[in-house]
């Protein structure tokens, strides 16, 4: 009946004056203790949504609910939570041991627990010998980390997070996503987390929900996007290098099927026992999906001709950009080879496709054919 | 443009922006250093051959007609005119930096119904000239609807200089209002306050450098007050030093070092809280505009 | 950019701010409601109404005859035309004195605090002050611009400077614009630097020397700057009273508006007329906002 440390959100919509749809019938729950990753390109109404979960933007429709607690039309200060802006919006004034007291102050805490909370989240955060300086002298790594532990020592009921590492370097970036992880897991309380960065959803969520022009595409665990990716703006969103997306064609060919790409046919004799809903595409156009990583250039499967366009080495491994011959030009399909691959600029050559791992897609609903 | 010849012009052209600010003021400290008869004399002379304090003394202790050439100064007189400035600088200035702060919050965040409104209503009432609003005021003041007639008191003046400074204050504030991050705020909703321990805890701090700026020039706007205590006072109650010093200003004769020594001594405060606060009132200044 | 709390209803965070909202703004709006607005509804009153007994009439309502009276005087036409010449004085040399410093002060360079910190002491000072410190300049028996040209034998005789003709007014222009030029060089100081390096760069590429670049680009691109410094320098000029006073009191030669209104209603007692020439000086002002208003609209790029 009553769940403990979730936030809750029931078809919460946001209608903007002048007709914009910000939110669109949202509905998600952050069980205890999860750490949830809202994602989705700019405009896509994710921090819209954070705000309204955290009371700084009203709500036109829908409910939201902290712990089982209505919240919707409460102030911020009435909901216990608390959040952890982009730019860290610290107390520029107050040293970096009262801006972390200072909700503890509001709350007319006593103050040696306040001096105990704040001590030990400046121990969690390695913020105590910076302690007594100011926002202007940190640097912005450590501005973050105070702005964490100004969230922290509140022991709210839940997290919110606005994108907080999109101010910093890349490589603090790194840094911090485990710090952020670390200390979450620490104080165990449901986080809503908010980025446009899917590498950033995808190494940190324990469920991740993408959002696009303010509806819910798809909401599950990392690999549940990433294998059962349920449209194709989901598949075309997560992963990095991006899924290949490309017109094809579905022909009958005995009692299996054949998958017509550009000029390549590719034999796919299984594919309509294991996607039973191809059998109302035979003869029409879909849409293909191909993961980077899915290319070989063993001859182990499908092949495609290509001509490759261009190569970007990373050390460990070959990204190849290649055109499919009878394709469109300046179609390029993007690949991720081994290295000892043996290509050339300009050159032509074969690629394969396990045709098992080939993504269907409506050409115009984008959803999955499965 | 760095070749000679600009930087020669533009060395003049420094130059003359100095001379031309200090010059006058420069001559007004050497006239108050004079005598009668050294301002008179001929060929001029720029710096007195023979400084003196006496043009002071008359000022403040008090001349007779005779010494004094025409101008006549009772002891004790001017000073008190200053004092009054001060005062009516001082409370006004205050008044209108509560006002002012509050509204254009309101205004600049609060963003509430009617703000557009409000807003226009303080922008528009700046560009109207206070001197239409002037004769009625007298009577107003003289004839309020509670209370005792207001003219000749400084709390009547404060009312006015609050009246008639606050638009422009709300509106430079407004303009750094706009301009400032939400987040500080909002986190402070979210750490517990109610949108006033919000105001008032953060938000005033993070305004502080800009309220600092124009307490700044609304003690320069009160200081130089002219027509308005021209209008609306008589006696020492509350005349400031601006109505004061043309006082001195003799009809047919003008006694020279005394008038020079009541302007050295009126532009003394807000020269040094123009130099004091400088930067900030250049930024603000040229920051709004 | 900051986003604003939006108010919905029916929700106590959204009303918690309304009441807030109002709060605080009702202090100043009862200050400006109680000593300008009503006022000044009070005053068109009476510039509407006869200036009654003492004036050998009737007291009642007369409509805008008072105004067809001022606009009528001779007197008052001639103050009308004085503040046009000492608008069109101030604001011309504003805007070419103003542009000029701007320019020289554009630049970082060594003391350039300490001239700025100079340069706004005239603007610190009160306008009466500024008035006293040039009145020994102009004093016809020994004023120290009759020396230095006596001097100079420029001219054999002191020159009676605020007396007669047509120079007291450009006299008193300067006075005025002594302490306004200041202000009027911040506003370009600020659209300077609001003009971004890499244009000049890009121009100077072109093959663009300082002048082509000063006339072609910073010109251009100081329109708004101009249009404010237009809007602030009129209101200003238009409402000049306090160095009038200072230097020449109400002689009929110098007078401005605001100076005969000041004459009309409190040396001749004639309430009447004066409000209704104060408030024909506050439509012109207000009219000249509004066309100023429009074209720096127009203006900006």
């Amino acid at each position: 009946m009553t769940a403990t440390g979730t936030i809750t959100l029931e078809s919460v919509t946001k209608h903007f004056p002048g007709g914009v749809v910000a939110v669109d019938d949202l509905s998600l729950e952050v069980q205890p203790g999860e750490f949830m990753v809202l994602v989705g390109p700019s405009g896509c109404g994710k921090t819209t949504a954070l705000r309204m979960v955290a009371g700084l933007e009203p709500v036109t429709d829908g409910q939201i609910r902290i712990n089982d607690r209505v919240v919707t039309k409460l102030p911020p200060r009435d909901r216990d939570i608390a959040m952890v802006f982009q730019n860290y919006a610290l107390y520029a004034h107050m040293t970096v041991r009262n801006n972390m007291a200072f909700g503890l102050k509001m709350a007319r805490m006593p103050k040696d627990e306040i001096r105990r909370r704040v001590d030990e989240a400046a121990v969690m955060l390695g913020l105590t010998e910076l302690l007594n300086r100011k926002p202007r002298q940190l640097s912005g790594g450590q501005r973050q980390r105070v702005a964490m532990g100004r969230a922290i020592v509140r022991e709210p009921s839940a997290f919110l997070m606005d994108e907080p590492l999109s101010n910093l370097d890349a490589k603090l970036r790194v840094e911090m996503r485990g710090e952020i992880i670390r200390v979450q897991r620490r104080i165990a309380a449901p986080t809503l987390y908010v980025t446009h960065d899917q590498t950033e959803a995808m190494t940190m969520g324990d469920r991740v929900a993408i959002l696009r022009d303010g509806l819910l595409q798809q909401l599950g665990t990392p690999d549940q996007v990433y294998d059962h990716p349920v449209n194709a703006f989901v598949a075309g969103f997560i992963g990095s290098p991006s899924m290949n997306l490309l017109p094809a064609g579905l022909e009958a060919d005995g009692d299996g099927c054949a998958i017509t790409v550009g000029g390549a046919r590719l034999a796919a004799p299984k594919l309509l026992e294991h996607r039973p809903s191809l059998r109302g595409y035979l003869g029409k156009p879909v849409t293909l999906g191909i993961r980077p990583e899915d290319f070989g250039t063993d001859g182990d499967g499908g092949e495609i001709e290509v001509t490759v366009s261009r190569l970007e080495s990373l050390g460990s491994e070959l990204v190849a950009y290649l055109a499919p011959a009878g394709m469109a030009a300046d179609t390029l399909l993007t690949a991720r080879l081994e290295r000892r691959a043996s290509l050339a600029e300009g050159g032509a050559t074969r690629v394969n496709v396990d045709v098992d791992r080939l993504y269907f897609f409506d050409p115009e609903s984008g959803a999955a054919l499965t | 443009m760095t070749s000679p010849g600009w930087r020669m012009a533009k060395l003049v052209a420094v130059l003359a922006i100095i001379v031309w600010s200090l010059g006058p003021i420069l001559i007004g400290v050497s006239t108050s250093l004079s005598t009668q008869r050294e301002v008179n004399a001929i060929p001029t002379r720029w710096v007195p051959h023979h400084p003196t304090l006496q043009a002071y003394h008359d000022l403040l202790g008090g001349t007779s007609n005779q010494r004094a050439g025409g101008t006549v100064t009772e002891a004790g007189t001017f000073t008190r005119s200053i004092y009054n400035s001060a005062i009516l600088s001082a409370v006004s200035t205050s008044f209108i930096l509560i006002f002012a702060t509050m509204a254009a919050y309101a205004v600049g965040r609060l963003r509430f119904k009617l703000g557009g409104a409000v807003l226009a209503l303080l922008v528009g009432t700046m560009i109207v000239p206070i001197f239409v609003v002037v004769v009625s005021l007298f009577k107003v003041l003289a004839e309020p609807p509670v209370g005792p007639s207001l003219i000749d008191t400084k709390g009547g003046l404060v009312l006015v200089f609050i009246a008639t400074l606050t638009p422009l204050a709300t509106w430079l504030l407004y303009t750094q209002v706009r301009e400032m991050p939400t987040e500080p705020e909002e986190a402070a909703l979210i750490d517990g306050c109610s949108r006033w321990k919000a105001f008032v805890r953060i938000v005033v701090p993070q305004m502080s450098s800009g309220i600092a700026a124009v307490a700044a020039i609304m003690m320069l706007s009160v200081w130089g007050e002219f027509l308005i205590p021209l209008l609306l006072t008589q006696t020492m109650n509350a005349k400031p030093v601006t109505v004061q010093i043309t006082e001195y200003v003799g009809k047919y004769t003008t006694n020279y070092p005394i008038l020079a020594a009541a302007g050295v001594l009126a532009l003394i405060p807000p020269a040094l809280l123009a130099l004091a606060l400088n930067k900030r009132i250049t930024g603000m200044l040229a920051g709004s505009s | 950019m900051p986003k604003p709390w939006n108010r919905r209803g029916g929700n106590r965070a959204a009303r918690e701010t309304q009441i807030l909202g109002w709060l605080f703004v009702i202090p100043s709006l009862i200050a400006v409601a109680a000593l300008v607005l009503y006022p000044m509804a009070h005053g068109w009153w009476q510039s509407m109404n006869s200036g009654g007994f003492l004036f050998g009439e009737k007291p009642g309502y007369v409509g805008l005859r008072n105004y067809r009276d001022v606009i009528n005087d001779p007197v008052s036409r001639e103050a009308m035309t004085h503040t046009l010449w000492y608008v069109l004085l101030a604001v011309s040399l504003e805007l070419v004195l103003g542009i000029l410093v701007a320019v020289t002060l554009h630049r970082v360079f060594r003391g350039r605090g300490f001239v700025l910190a100079v340069l706004i002491l005239p603007w610190a000072l009160p306008s009466v002050v500024s008035g006293v410190l040039w009145k020994r300049v102009f004093d016809p028996d020994n004023g120290l611009l009759n020396s230095l040209l006596m001097q100079l034998h420029i001219i054999s005789q002191p020159h009676v400077w605020l007396a007669a003709g047509r120079g007291p007014i450009v006299y008193i222009t300067l006075v005025h614009v002594w302490g306004v030029l200041p202000l009027v060089s911040l506003i370009f100081l600020a659209g300077l630097q609001s003009i971004p390096d890499e244009v000049y760069s890009a121009s100077a590429v072109d093959g663009a020397g300082p002048w082509r670049q000063f006339r072609h680009i910073t010109l251009p691109l100081l329109r708004p700057s101009m249009a404010i410094a237009l809007t602030v320098g009129t209101l200003l000029a238009i409402s000049i009273f306090d160095e009038i006073y200072v230097l020449n009191g109400t002689a009929l030669n110098t007078r401005s508006i605001l100076i005969q209104v000041y004459n009309t209603t409190f040396a001749q007692a004639d309430f009447a007329h004066g409000t209704a020439l104060a408030f024909l000086l506050a439509a012109i002002t207000a009219v000249l906002g509004a066309l100023y208003a429009i074209a720096l609209r127009r203006s900006t790029v």
